[in-house]
């Protein structure tokens, strides 16, 4: 079981913060879209061990891989603010714990291990799969296609410019420069 | 502050919807001196609030109010709640539209005639023909500042994006291959800048060298003194008189409260969805079905246009997204000929998204995820796509209808659009894709996407023009054939889709609708 990736290859870096504020703003439009039953009167939902954190983090890494392209931090910064979430909404505390434990069941069932402890990639995906129309799934999706691709911090590694009438738009930056054929 | 109107004053002409239809339409009676006022369900917006961000200006201009997708599409499952992707905001669609300008064909007139009857398909003639259009067509390019003849303009250069697509283009054998006539300025005129190739034309366009009623014929309108323009008011039903004479609009305004305005006439130009919804919920003892709904069209032969996307990853960098959001135009196939096996043709146009739209709408939906979708995002500036735009017969099945419980923030019933696919729709996307394929495997491509359509921003004929009242809801001039005060100005109009993009076509028959309205009203019909 592996909680970091190896450091190969270029890897958009980490240093430049992603804005806390909008990866909880898109966490938070995410639930809503999602519009999850309350709980059930009194209910107090498990709070996640570190394990299960962990298990987050590699289930982010699977939706969305990007192995040697991009380190965890842009994924555990959507997993803290989802997590943020779920400290103040009992739903979102519930569906990240039933979702794991539903995940941790079908993983012991077909793999006979955990999750994060099944080593083919493929095989993840698969799993994942079984479980990709459930509100535990789009929650991390939703959450993820926001904190990754509509993330200025890492525009550069995908080769995105964003923004661009600042600087005068590309008439006058090889907007029509081709030179491969 | 501009010349304001009572609300009691019946002798205005209340034009709801600020966009291609209601714009030019309010700025046109404006000049020929008759009074109106605009009724805009959306937020004023200017120039300042334009960012280069797509989910943010998505959120900003986008008509998110309660809406539902059905039918056979896709988009019933994978886009449950956004049928349409158009603007709530002052301008309207022109906002969000990408500018091209085509003029329809005169086949695409006469679909009926030339087609006869298409099982499974409501296809009708335009009452009207290309010949009678043509001068408004003209009218409407110097308006907009179309590339092309009539300006002189010449068309915007070419990307490097669209180059990739013109040099496939040309591989496989086409010649059509053209980067307009697009309405954005490629030189300085009308008190509007050039384009400066920015990038995000769908997100509004920074500079206003892309045309938009927001910034040219709504402000013209009110330097008229004749135009008064009220945001942020939603028209929720349209009153008439016990002889069925328009006499006023209720609407919600700003601060939600219920204000009726009285009307000499009423042109309704809310797009294609609210358009109908707003007939069907104006229903009365004398309109049982919905105001001006003899015929039971109101709503009915809903087309967005045969749409599809493709992109592949080119053996070179492109970086699509440094230029404008339509680069260039492919023809070829805009012809009509069935030997291809369908009806009518398609317009290729070579489309740029940027990196979070394209992470949403490669594989749209939730099964959008894994190894393929992040390797193939990976390799965006490799990237090169292109947006498939195709006549859409009319179905009475797709059609907007009034949901039975869900309410809006208003209590009215909220839209159920039904969308689903004729075989000539699926035949033309199959070929659409072929061609596309062969395209940029002559390019070298190494991977190829073949997208569905997107939530709709093409949306046409829920209102459609007719010669005889019982195939249609308006005549040759758009006027309600049941209401000789009643018109629609926009899109719904439509009595085919034509393979080309809306706008230019809403514009000029709005131009010719004023030219008529007001004359009607000088002869005191109206």
């Amino acid at each position: 079981m592996h909680t970091s990736i190896s450091h190969h290859g270029r890897r958009a870096s980490s240093q430049a913060p992603v804005t806390r504020r909008f990866v909880l703003r898109t966490a938070v439009l995410v639930t809503a879209a999602l519009a999850l039953p309350a709980l059930p009167a009194g209910a107090v939902p498990e709070p996640l061990s570190a394990a299960q954190k962990t298990t987050l983090l590699r289930i982010a890494r699977d939706i969305y891989p990007h192995e040697g392209f991009l380190d965890d931090a842009p994924y555990q910064a959507v997993i803290d603010a989802i997590l943020i979430e779920s400290e103040s909404n009992p739903a979102v505390a519930d569906l990240l714990a039933k979702g794991i434990e539903d995940l941790e069941r079908r993983a012991h069932e077909i793999h006979q291990t955990d999750y994060a402890a099944i080593a083919s990639a493929e095989k993840r995906e698969g799993l994942l799969r079984s479980i990709e129309l459930t509100d535990f799934f789009q929650k991390l999706k939703g959450g993820l296609l926001m904190g990754l691709y509509n993330n200025k911090a890492l525009y550069a590694a995908f080769g995105y410019d964003g923004s661009s009438w600042e600087t005068g738009g590309f008439i006058h930056k090889g907007f029509d420069t081709i030179d491969w054929f | 502050m501009g010349t304001t109107f009572d609300l009691s004053d019946g002798g205005i002409v209340v034009i709801v919807g600020s966009g291609a239809g209601g714009g030019t339409v309010a700025n046109e009676l404006s000049q020929k001196g008759v009074k109106c006022v605009v009724l805009e369900a959306g937020n004023t917006l200017s120039l300042d609030d334009i960012e280069n961000d797509e989910w943010a200006m998505f959120s900003k201009i986008s008509w998110l109010d309660k809406r539902f997708s059905a039918g056979g599409w896709h988009g019933a499952i994978n886009h449950p709640t956004l049928p349409a992707w158009i603007v709530k905001g002052l301008g309207g669609s022109t906002v969000h539209w990408a500018g091209v300008s085509i003029r329809l064909q005169e086949h695409e007139f006469k679909m009926r005639s030339l087609n006869g009857d298409i099982t499974g398909a409501n296809v009708i003639d335009w009452p009207i023909t290309l010949s009678e259009l043509e001068p408004y067509y003209d009218r409407a390019e110097l308006k907009m500042g179309t590339t092309g003849p009539v300006t002189g303009m010449p068309h915007l250069p070419w990307s490097a994006d669209f180059k990739v697509l013109a040099e496939g283009a040309r591989r496989i054998g086409y010649s059509k291959i053209t980067a307009g006539p697009m309405s954005i300025n490629s030189v300085d005129r009308d008190a509007r800048p050039a384009c400066q190739q920015i990038g995000f034309c769908m997100q509004g366009c920074k500079l206003g060298a892309k045309w938009s009623t927001l910034y040219t014929e709504l402000p013209k309108a009110v330097e008229t003194g004749n135009c008064e323009i009220r945001t942020n008011c939603m028209v929720l039903q349209i009153e008439h008189d016990a002889s069925g004479k328009v006499t006023g609009v209720v609407y919600a305004d700003s601060a939600g409260a219920k204000q009726r305005q009285k009307a000499r006439a009423v042109c309704v130009a809310g797009n294609s969805i609210e358009s109908p919804r707003l007939l069907l919920n104006s229903a009365s003892n004398l309109f049982p079905d919905g105001l001006a709904n003899s015929s039971g069209q109101v709503g009915r032969n809903y087309m967005t246009h045969m749409t599809a996307g493709v992109y592949a990853v080119m053996p070179g960098e492109v970086h699509m997204n440094r230029g404008t959001a339509v680069a260039g135009i492919v023809r070829d196939e805009a012809h009509n000929d069935t030997r291809r096996g369908f009806v009518a043709g398609y317009t290729i146009e070579k489309l740029a998204l940027g990196l979070g739209f394209l992470s949403a709408f490669l594989v749209p939906g939730p099964t959008g995820w894994g190894r393929k979708v992040s390797g193939a995002l990976e390799k965006y500036k490799y990237m090169s796509g292109v947006w498939i735009c195709g006549e859409d017969l009319p179905q009475e099945q797709n059609r907007i209808e009034l949901h039975p419980t869900e309410r809006d923030q208003y209590g009215l019933p909220a839209p159920i659009v039904y969308k689903t696919d004729h075989p000539n729709d699926t035949n033309m996307r199959n070929h659409s894709y072929g061609q596309m394929e062969k395209i940029y495997n002559s390019l070298g491509s190494t991977e190829i996407y073949n997208l569905p359509a997107y939530p709709a921003s093409h949306n046409m004929g829920t209102n459609r023009m007719s010669e005889k009242p019982r195939d249609g809801v308006v005549n040759r001039w758009g006027q309600a054939h049941d209401i000789k005060n009643l018109f629609v100005s926009d899109g719904s109009q439509f009595a085919s889709s034509g393979s080309p993009n809306p706008t230019l076509t809403i514009v000029a028959l709005a131009i010719r609708q004023a030219e008529y309205i007001a004359g009607e009203m000088k002869r005191g019909h109206i």
